[in-house]
């Protein structure tokens, strides 16, 4: 392989300008490997902040033609089985008009069983006062969010009038107050399982479960098992399509962004090496007169391109990948997102992998051109005497 | 059609130029044996170096043939015009044309590895060939750590090294002073004798081209004269 053995040769003679453009080179690479770190890492954050906590991983609903889901008892029993589900919560919805003291506010009252819910949407963490362990001590009772207590004016303790059409007017007590710092605060309000039944008259029945799995990536495979028991399931996926198009959209525009910044670094690895064509012309005439083909020729100067692109590819990707495991580490004192106070990095092997082979495979197609120009020499010309 | 000429020339023709045609070789035939020592001379424009270049098969004609070792050079692909190039050329230039940025051995190694050879045996045959040019002690220094003859002397050592059948020379010691021209010239001829290869030297020097076997005398791209020198041993 004498061609690796000049192409290495012309690039230790050079040093310098090897040196300028691996490092050229380099920070493009850097700068895409670091800001896929963070994308990575807040979009592992986003998701632990939405999908893991404030929304179920599968939801299941009545089957077609049905308002409710009726033997789901020995639903949840089957679900149970299903590998990987670690919380399913029945629910039995139902649209009330709430009224204290001549304020009054439409709103959606959620059936639960406290434990089964908890299990699934965490709520005990969102409570701000009282509890909701008391909704099922106390019957007739109900847990407002904050901004619906604002609202109706109520505090814990006081009752209020629940009444809607064709559905059994109750008094509610207020026992717990939460604070879930979504628009949900204002318009869902939790009251046990049975409540809700007395209120729309009807018994053991649900209209949704809620399932969450012990890996927000495997909601598709337990979502695929339910409909298999003949209800209908979806996954988070398919219930929130808006979030993943969203990170998809930020992702494409993001790695586009950086690959041109990668593809504009290359530029300067090919007006390097059109420089080294033209300075090596007598060169270059003088191996074809020693018998390398003009496809070895070209050989030599693409080899040239790709060192220069896989050495910025990994020096790129070692200096993204501390930096931002630097940045990762860092503790800033303030909170930086909702509830962190470090940038949340994560470096994966498989970008680093996909990055260097595309800094590659660029870097192998910039050289391509000044290469061939160097194979199309005529020799008698390029050697050039007299 | 004898067997013992190892280049066949016929009716070679080379027009130069678009619009204004200059005819550089005009329908010239030759035909030189092997181990012969010859010299190419003439006028600046007479067409020496086309010839040359046209027998070192680094350019192609415009009509006529020319055989090596009996075959038609002109109708070869790129890449057998590479190989022959390699294996039975040798070119030195008036300027040595070393690679800059590899030492001497290196730059007579380089023939081998292009041929293939392994990469330790291209290292023993450069280095012996080197010590026959007299440069046994300079095989790590570059070209720009060398004098212009000893360059010489290297690039002689590298056209040399793939043991070609013709050796090819355009003004090899044009660049020298006469001393070390001298030589170069007795460095070639005794290399000529031992390994019975054939030397075309485009050249100059009225005294060189008169220690050679046979010289040509070409004027406006035609051979006016094909003389035998009697320096035959």
């Amino acid at each position: 392989m004498y061609e690796l053995f000049i192409a290495l040769r012309h690039l230790t003679s050079r040093r310098r300008q090897t040196i300028f453009s691996v490092l050229a080179v380099g920070l493009a690479v850097m700068l895409l490997m670091w800001s896929q770190a963070v994308m990575v890492g807040f979009t592992d954050e986003m998701y632990s902040k939405t999908v893991d906590t404030m929304m179920p991983h599968v939801t299941v609903e009545p089957q077609e033609g049905e308002d409710y889901i009726h033997l789901y008892r020995n639903l949840i029993e089957d679900i149970n089985k299903i590998d990987g589900v670690i919380g399913i919560s029945p629910l039995l919805v139902g649209a009330a008009t709430f009224e204290y003291k001549g304020k009054n506010k439409n709103v959606v009252m959620r059936g639960i069983r406290v434990e089964d819910h908890d299990s699934v949407m965490f709520i005990n963490d969102n409570i701000i006062e009282g509890s909701f362990r008391d909704l099922e001590v106390s019957p007739n009772s109900v847990v407002v969010g904050d901004a619906l207590a604002e609202k109706l004016d109520v505090e814990i303790g006081d009752t209020i009038d629940a009444s809607f059409p064709e559905a059994n007017p109750t008094n509610l007590k207020v026992v717990g107050i939460y604070n879930s710092r979504t628009p949900m605060d204002e318009t869902l309000a939790f009251t046990s399982l049975s409540t809700v039944q007395d209120f729309l008259d009807v018994s053991n029945v649900v209209t949704t479960i809620l399932v969450r799995g012990d890996d927000r990536e495997r909601a598709q495979e337990i979502s695929e098992e339910i409909d298999t028991l003949g209800y209908p399931a979806s996954g988070w996926k398919e219930t929130n399509p808006e979030i993943i198009q969203t990170l998809k959209i930020e992702g494409t525009s993001n790695a586009i962004t950086l690959g041109l910044i990668i593809i504009i670094a290359s530029f300067g690895i090919v007006s390097t090496l059109f420089m080294s064509v033209m300075e090596k012309t007598k060169e270059i005439g003088m191996l074809m007169a020693m018998g390398v083909s003009r496809r070895s020729i070209m050989r030599i100067f693409v080899m040239e391109s790709s060192i220069l692109g896989l050495l910025g590819g990994l020096l790129g990707v070692t200096l993204g990948a501390a930096l931002a495991l630097y940045m990762g580490s860092y503790d800033y004192g303030f909170e930086v997102m909702a509830g962190i106070s470090s940038i949340p990095f994560v470096v994966r092997i498989q970008d680093a992998v996909i990055i260097v082979l595309f800094t590659f495979l660029i870097n192998l197609i910039a050289g391509i051109y000044p290469a061939s120009r160097a194979s199309k020499l005529k020799p008698v010309e390029a050697i050039g005497r007299d | 059609m004898s067997e013992k000429y190892i280049i066949q020339i016929k009716n070679l023709t080379k027009i130069f130029g678009d619009g204004v045609e200059i005819k550089a070789l005009d329908d010239v035939g030759l035909n030189i044996e092997q181990g012969e020592f010859m010299a190419i001379m003439g006028p600046s424009g007479s067409g020496k170096s086309t010839l040359l270049n046209q027998i070192g098969i680094l350019d192609t004609p415009t009509s006529g043939t020319i055989l090596l070792d009996g075959v038609d050079v002109t109708k070869m692909s790129d890449k057998q015009r590479s190989v022959t190039r390699n294996k039975q050329l040798g070119f030195i230039f008036q300027y040595h044309h070393l690679l800059p940025d590899f030492n001497a051995l290196e730059n007579v190694m380089m023939p081998l590895l292009i041929n293939g050879v392994k990469r330790s045996e291209a290292r023993k045959t450069a280095s012996k060939m080197l010590e026959e040019v007299g440069l046994g002690d300079r095989m790590k220094h570059r070209p720009n750590q060398l004098s212009g003859g000893q360059n010489q002397r290297v690039a002689i050592a590298r056209a040399l090294v793939n043991k070609p059948s013709i050796v090819i020379g355009d003004e090899p010691t044009g660049n020298l002073d006469s001393k070390a021209s001298d030589n170069i010239y007795e460095l070639l001829r005794r290399l000529n004798r031992e390994h019975n290869q054939t030397f075309i030297l485009v050249t100059h020097d009225k005294r060189m081209a008169a220690k050679t076997d046979r010289t040509i005398q070409l004027v406006d791209g035609k051979i006016c004269e094909d003389s035998r020198n009697g320096n035959d041993d």
